[in-house]
């Protein structure tokens, strides 16, 4: 079977002032169909540059990777665009919602860069994520934990194959993470592909897989 | 949602910000509004009256030309006379087609109100063709033919035997009444120009003489000839498309400044919209960020933004045409206060095509606003956006 990620020598260099700094290097992996798996590391160890290129939002510097079999070397920015927005979800520590939208808007954002008509999809998502009631609601009405999973059903509306969350428990508490972490869970159930960065050790711990990144290296699985 | 919705809402999320930016482009399109809407009303309103007079020349005494043919149109007391005498010299001038004598004055009553009167003989009806009247022209003795806005002012009726306002133990018989003309005749009594000349004490004197050419053509000519003749220095021989053109290019120089001054407003109008969306865009740098990993393309970012400027702009439009016109009395009351010459039709009135072409000025406006703030929204890359703090 296909995988949803293939990366094969992936490094990512920037320049900063006069330095060079070696986020990632020769990282390799693949990452299958309704996987949940953790990408974890100290702090500035790659995980989040990582994120940003399997995002298709940042371009690694060397090495090959293809998301859902096609490959994003060379891919224009117009390209790399439609790849994200058609195969990609992305879920952010501090939500990344637009404070003038109410929830059901917020989720139907992607819908307007993408064409489609997804006024049903969108209020299945809220459905789907327990926020129903709070449709009309703007964020900052809203708890943390109702804030991530307006994010993640925003992050669901085009059908992604891959779920991209930064820290998605980073500003929640225990118990409001813990609802992120099964939400997360069943949605690898019904067989999404979702990658975490993350410090909070029990998501990394429900995760099937752990990515260990140290110093932009990857450390052997766990 | 739309991405004009998602536009209007990102405009009102600063509503102060918004409303001082509307009010620049606001204000730049009110002053266009005016400048367009003065430029059509008055050379229409210099045409309206030309047509009205019916006659190519005026014929006036020595003096300045404009003062006469300002009094000749709008009615007032004249400082000095003509002889009747030349009247003969001016209808055998080749070229001339009909001279109607005048004798016009301006009385005060004892409310303060002031009535016109001018004296004409049957050839004004040779001139005024566009006059349609109830009754009769003034025939004999004491006949008026009086102006649709003094007659129903006064209320005076066909037939009413009344006192001539102004000029006391002087009587006349309303035998005509004029309909509307749109013009100053509206406000006038005619009457015999015989009996004019009794009444106000001038035999044998006229005002002015209205020309008017068999072929209007050969204006040039036709002036010449009454210039050439015996009485031709003792008057001023005042050719009416000459002098309104004199009238005109006196009046562009003004507009020109004014349109300067509308150019700076726009211009202005315009950087104040710019301003508040660079502004902008550095407060939703990350916000951008987040639209373009969700999906957003670089030309989906640059037409929100660039719409959002539109927007802002379209809404300053439409305000600042009705505030045009909300002022426009004031400020026609102003101008006619400060023009050599200013026809009696409305000069500032609501125009569609006026409006419609300040809408789409200030959409120009906002189009050419908005690039640069969308240009450097659309330029952000996900990754450098997603990376700003706040």
């Amino acid at each position: 079977m296909q995988p949803v990620i293939s990366a094969l020598n992936l490094s990512k260099t920037y320049r900063r002032g006069t330095e060079q700094v070696h986020a990632l290097a020769s990282v390799s992996f693949e990452i299958g169909a309704g996987e949940l798996v953790a990408v974890v590391g100290p702090s500035g160890s790659g995980k989040t540059t990582l994120l940003n290129l399997l995002g298709c939002m940042d371009v690694p510097t060397s090495g090959d990777l293809s998301i859902m079999g096609h490959p994003t070397r060379g891919l224009s920015e117009r390209a790399l665009t439609r790849l994200r927005r058609d195969q990609v979800g992305f879920v952010f520590q501090h939500f990344g919602l637009i404070p003038t939208l109410t929830v059901e808007e917020n989720i139907r954002l992607p819908g307007l860069f993408s064409g489609k008509q997804v006024k049903h999809r969108a209020a299945e998502l809220c459905t789907r994520v327990g926020l129903d009631h709070r449709r009309r609601h703007r964020p900052h009405e809203l708890s943390g934990g109702e804030m991530q999973r307006v994010a993640i059903a925003r992050a669901l509306l085009n059908e992604p194959h891959l779920l991209l969350a930064d820290e998605p428990t980073g500003n929640l508490d225990s118990v409001t993470g813990g609802s992120i972490i099964s939400l997360l869970q069943e949605l690898t159930a019904q067989g999404l592909t979702v990658v975490v960065v993350t410090h909070n050790d029990r998501l990394a711990e429900s995760a099937a897989r752990r990515l260990v990144l140290e110093d932009g290296r990857l450390a052997p699985s766990i | 949602m739309t991405r004009s919705e998602l536009a209007i809402k990102n405009a009102a999320r600063r509503p102060l910000r918004t409303a001082v930016t509307v009010s620049g482009v606001a204000i730049a399109i009110a002053a266009l509004f005016t400048l367009l809407s003065f430029q059509r009303g008055y050379q229409s309103g210099v045409q309206g009256e030309l047509s009205r007079l019916g006659a190519h020349i005026l014929v006036v005494p020595k003096g300045c030309p404009y003062d006469a043919a300002s009094i000749a149109l709008h009615g007032a007391r004249w400082p000095c006379y003509l002889k009747a005498e030349y009247l003969e010299q001016v209808r055998t001038a080749p070229g001339v087609g009909t001279a109607a004598p005048v004798f016009m004055n301006a009385l005060y009553d004892t409310a303060g109100e002031q009535t016109v009167y001018v004296g004409v003989d049957r050839d004004i009806a040779g001139l005024k063709r566009s006059w349609r009247w109830s009754g009769t022209l003034p025939q004999q003795e004491g006949d008026l033919l009086v102006g649709s806005d003094i007659a129903s002012r006064r209320g005076w009726a066909l037939g009413e035997s009344i006192d001539l306002p102004g000029v006391p133990g002087h009587r006349g018989t309303v035998r005509g009444l004029l309909e509307t003309t749109g013009g100053a005749d509206d406000g006038f009594i005619y009457m015999r120009l015989a009996d004019a000349q009794r009444v106000f004490e001038h035999p044998g004197e006229l005002t002015h003489i209205l020309v008017r050419l068999s072929d209007s053509d050969r204006l040039d000519q036709a002036v010449m000839n009454l210039r050439g003749c015996s009485a031709g220095l003792e008057m001023n021989v005042v050719p009416l498309t000459h002098l309104f053109k004199t009238i005109s290019n006196l009046v562009s120089s003004t507009r020109l400044l004014m349109g300067a001054i509308v150019a700076i407003a726009l211009l202005l109008g315009g950087a104040g919209v710019s301003n508040a969306l660079l502004m902008s865009v550095v407060e939703r740098t990350r916000e951008i960020g987040t639209m373009r990993a969700i999906g957003a393309s670089r030309p989906d970012i640059f037409r929100l933004f660039w719409m959002e400027a539109i927007q802002v702009s379209a809404v300053g439009g439409v305000i600042g045409s009705a505030l045009a016109y909300a002022s426009s009395r004031a400020v026609e009351l102003w101008l006619r206060a400060r023009l050599p010459f200013a026809p009696t039709d409305v000069l500032l009135g609501w125009e569609w095509g006026v409006a419609g072409g300040c809408l789409v000025g200030a959409i120009l406006v906002g189009s050419i606003a908005g690039l640069l703030p969308a240009w450097r929204a659309s330029c952000l890359t996900p990754i450098d956006a997603m990376r700003t703090q706040g």
